[in-house]
């Protein structure tokens, strides 16, 4: 140890030290893994590993993991481990330490050891500000050390001696919620695991600004991981409950997918699909990317290449700003009373093509400009020297090199408008329906202005997004409707996700042909 | 292929613009600076010819009354320190300062007689004949193909749309007749051959300059502006770039900015000095410029004694 200003230009790379904090990472990340899980509810406290439940093993793991923290601190100080940290591990650690010590405190005092009011608000205060002041005090690694890791021993130890167990109860006064003890038990321990792991992290670079820079890059790459997890748990989620009502009655040879291809019939005999609410679904984002992105592209080409910056442009910058947050039931509002009554009076397709392609423009604009200003001026320059005009240029040479940042604006607001379910119930939405939109084929054409008529477009069309709310939520009747439910969520997704794929796939085509 | 056309829909005869009407009659501006040789003669008409051209950016004065004539089928380099406004006066002799706002031109340039920046003067006439290249290769993201047939396509020179090739016009063998052509004379027809086909921005710093040389020729201009052409470039491509412009100028007019003055010695028939403040300080043969200028300020920035 040496927290002077002595320190070492080349470090041994293996000293127990660092072994041991690896070590603690390691359990950490593992430890911190299952226990997201076990939030999850995949796994739980009768999940057992040779016989021991699997949250006395993860409190086992966070046990050994606190006394290594503590072990890392005192070693360092005592001079043991060759270290070289800082005076003080800095106002913040001591903060947020102190916060989190105040908490834990006055749970144990207002939970286990049952204090009123006034016990648990000092005995918090008090705990909670000694660590402060102890933590702000004590040079960094012990500042920085025994803090997580006495707060992960007495969590271990809560757990293994069965003070938090599975059938533990928290209903807070005055808060309808419930923590029950197999939610608080992982969540528990996945909190005390990442404050621990960034204590062994910092120990592993020795402190200093190497072991901060380490303890940081840890936390936010385990928040980018959980930012997956989140995706692929909802993914697996939907996925587990919807796959097997959607795959009812499949069969490949000879191809029968009843699910997706039948409407919903009401008989009992036959397997009810959402073959209308997928047609529906598919031909409303094609009617709104064909309303809302050549109007989008076409208002970012006049912003950016041909108003002058100033206060129009700054109007309608905000005007754009503002349509964006606008709510979606606030667009589906103005359909139904502004839009349906122009066009038939009821609930129809081109009305729900029409707002949600309202509703894609101005995401749409914001990107396209974007895109459009990141085209270097080089290209123009280059183009205006040539002689070539303003209009050619933007058509030849700054349309196609933006066109995969426009490309991703329309996949963000695909995304968005495909699963829209307020506006589609004002404007679209008729019943649970057995014949899908048939909008190619109603195309005639007529002996007088418009000359085109398409029935199909005016009649109330399903969307799968309202087809889900209505079969769990509205209590439309339908035989499993959970079930059912599940399913078209799952198609739902699906679909969705097969727009993004067609999205990218174009957009790399687009990319491709600008890159060598 | 070349459009003599008039420039302008009806050039007036008489080249004065009514913005110098504005400018402040300042006849004897020079006598706070007698160290200036600008008068150059030589024989023949002029390509180009300036006359009291004035360019300010807001309130920065960027040129400062400069009047030049400058021959064809030459290399004119344009030398001088950083910001002495070399660079501005490149662009305005094809218009690229109308892409900036602030910058506010009064004066006469005259090209082959006709007043560019009168009223009604045709801007896209003007840049086929007076081409640009650029201090950094500014190839499109387009196949190397593309880039070379952008212009002629553009102009309407070759028409090889699916339409056109619908209707029977196809001019593709026109426009590799161009393409061949432009590469073969900026020197890169042999290193990309093979892969017209491939992205111009696959190539080399180098080749990507030679190449925008080749999509300036393409249009056939009569003047070619280079804006530091080779700075970005190491000293085997600057090379190459030299031997190229000393060809180009048996055909056409070159206008060339360049901070080398070695590059300014070895390339130009005739250089004009800008120093500080946006003023033409000395303008002649290259060989009287470099070995014996009349200017003693210019022979401090040449000797290295300023600059």
């Amino acid at each position: 140890m040496s927290y002077t200003a002595e320190s070492e230009l080349v470090v041994d790379n293996t000293s127990t030290a660092e072994r041991l904090a690896s070590a603690v990472v390691g359990l950490g990340l593992v430890t911190f893994v299952f226990s997201l899980v076990g939030v999850t509810q995949v796994v739980t406290a009768e999940t057992t590993i040779l016989g021991i439940s699997l949250y006395d093993f993860l409190a086992g793991g966070l046990l050994l993991m606190g006394v290594g923290t503590v072990s890392l601190g005192i070693g360092s100080r005592t001079g043991v481990f060759n270290t070289s940290p800082d005076a003080t591990p800095g106002a913040v650690t001591a903060a947020l330490f102190g916060l989190g010590a105040f908490a834990l405190a006055g749970l144990v005092a207002s939970q286990s050891l049952g204090l009123g009011t006034v016990g648990w608000l000092l005995g918090a205060t008090l705990v909670g500000g000694v660590t402060f002041a102890g933590v702000a005090l004590a040079p960094e690694d012990i500042g920085s050390t025994l803090p997580p890791g006495v707060a992960a021993i007495g969590v271990a130890v809560a757990i293994l001696a069965g003070i938090i167990t599975p059938a533990f109860a928290w209903e807070p006064e005055g808060f309808s919620a419930t923590l029950t003890g197999s939610m608080a038990i992982p969540l528990l321990l996945a909190a005390s695991t990442l404050v621990t792991m960034w204590g062994g992290a910092k120990a592993y670079e020795g402190y200093g600004s190497k072991g901060r820079q380490t303890a940081a890059y840890l936390l936010v790459g385990i928040n980018a991981v959980s930012i997956i997890a989140v995706l692929v748990a909802l993914l697996l989620f939907i996925a587990s409950k919807g796959i097997g009502p959607a795959f009812e009655g499949f069969s490949l040879v000879p191809f029968e997918w009843p699910f997706v291809t039948n409407g919903y019939s009401f008989r009992p005999e036959v397997v009810n699909g959402v073959f209308p609410a997928i047609m529906g679904t598919i031909w409303l984002v094609i009617g709104a990317v064909i309303t809302g992105v050549p109007v989008a592209v076409a208002a970012a080409i006049f912003l950016t290449e041909y108003a002058e910056q100033g206060r129009f442009v700054g109007a309608v910058e905000i005007a754009t700003n503002g349509l964006w947050s606008t709510p979606s039931v606030v667009y589906g509002l103005f359909g139904y009373a502004f839009l349906i009554p122009r066009l038939g009076g009821t609930t129809s397709l081109i009305s729900g093509m029409l707002v949600l392609g309202f509703m894609l423009m101005p995401l749409c604009l914001i990107t396209s400009r974007e895109a459009i200003k990141a085209v270097p001026d080089e290209y123009r320059d280059a183009s205006a020297a040539l002689g070539v005009s303003r209009w050619e240029t933007i058509r030849s040479v700054v349309l196609p090199a933006a066109m995969p940042g426009i490309l991703t604006g329309v996949i963000l607001g695909v995304g968005r408008i495909a699963g829209e379910t307020a506006p589609i119930l004002l404007v679209m939405a008729g019943g649970l329906r057995d014949d899908a939109p048939n909008v190619l084929g109603s195309f005639e054409f007529i002996s007088s202005p418009p000359f085109v008529a398409n029935d199909a477009l005016l009649e109330s069309a399903p969307a799968l997004p309202y087809q889900l709310y209505a079969t769990i939520t509205a209590g439309v009747s339908a035989e499993n409707a959970a079930a059912f439910g599940w399913a078209t969520a799952f198609v739902l997704l699906v679909v969705v996700l097969s727009f993004y794929a067609l999205g990218i796939a174009s957009r790399l085509y687009f990319r491709r042909r600008l890159n060598a | 292929m070349t459009d003599t056309s008039s420039l302008g829909a009806n050039a007036p005869t008489d080249t004065t613009v009514a913005e110098n009407a504005d400018r402040p009659q300042t006849t004897d501006r020079h006598e706070d600076t007698p160290d200036s040789w600008t008068d150059y003669a030589f024989e023949g008409e002029p390509k180009l010819s300036v006359d009291g051209l004035d360019v300010h950016y807001g309130s920065d004065q960027a040129l400062d009354d400069i009047s030049i004539e400058i021959p064809e089928q030459s290399v004119t380099a344009l030398i001088g320190p950083s910001g002495c406004g070399k660079s501005t006066f490149l662009r305005c002799l094809n218009r690229m300062n109308d892409r900036i706002r602030a910058a506010e031109v009064d004066g006469t340039v005259t090209f082959e007689g006709q007043d560019i920046y009168q009223d009604g003067l045709d801007l896209v006439e003007l840049r086929k004949r007076v081409g640009m290249v650029f201090q950094a290769p500014n190839p499109f993201p387009k196949s190397i193909r593309d880039n070379i047939a952008y212009g002629p396509r553009k102009h309407g020179t070759v028409q090889t749309d699916l339409l056109a090739k619908l209707t029977g016009r196809d001019d593709s063998d026109q426009e590799d007749e161009i393409v061949e052509r432009s590469l073969r004379q900026a020197a890169i027809w042999e290193e990309v051959n093979d892969r017209l086909d491939d992205n111009a921005l696959g190539l080399s710093g180098g080749q990507q300059q030679r190449l925008c040389i080749a999509r300036c020729l393409a249009v056939d201009p009569e003047v070619i502006l280079m804006d530091e052409p080779a700075s970005a470039l190491d000293p085997i491509a600057t090379a190459k770039i030299e031997d190229l412009i000393e060809e180009l100028a048996e055909e056409y007019t070159v206008v060339i900015v360049t901070h080398n003055m070695q590059q300014a010695a070895r390339i130009s028939d005739q250089t004009a000095v800008f120093l500080t403040g946006g003023r033409l300080v000395e303008y002649g043969e290259t060989d009287q410029v470099f070995e014996n200028p009349k200017s003693q300020r210019v022979e401090d920035y040449i000797t290295g004694k300023f600059g």
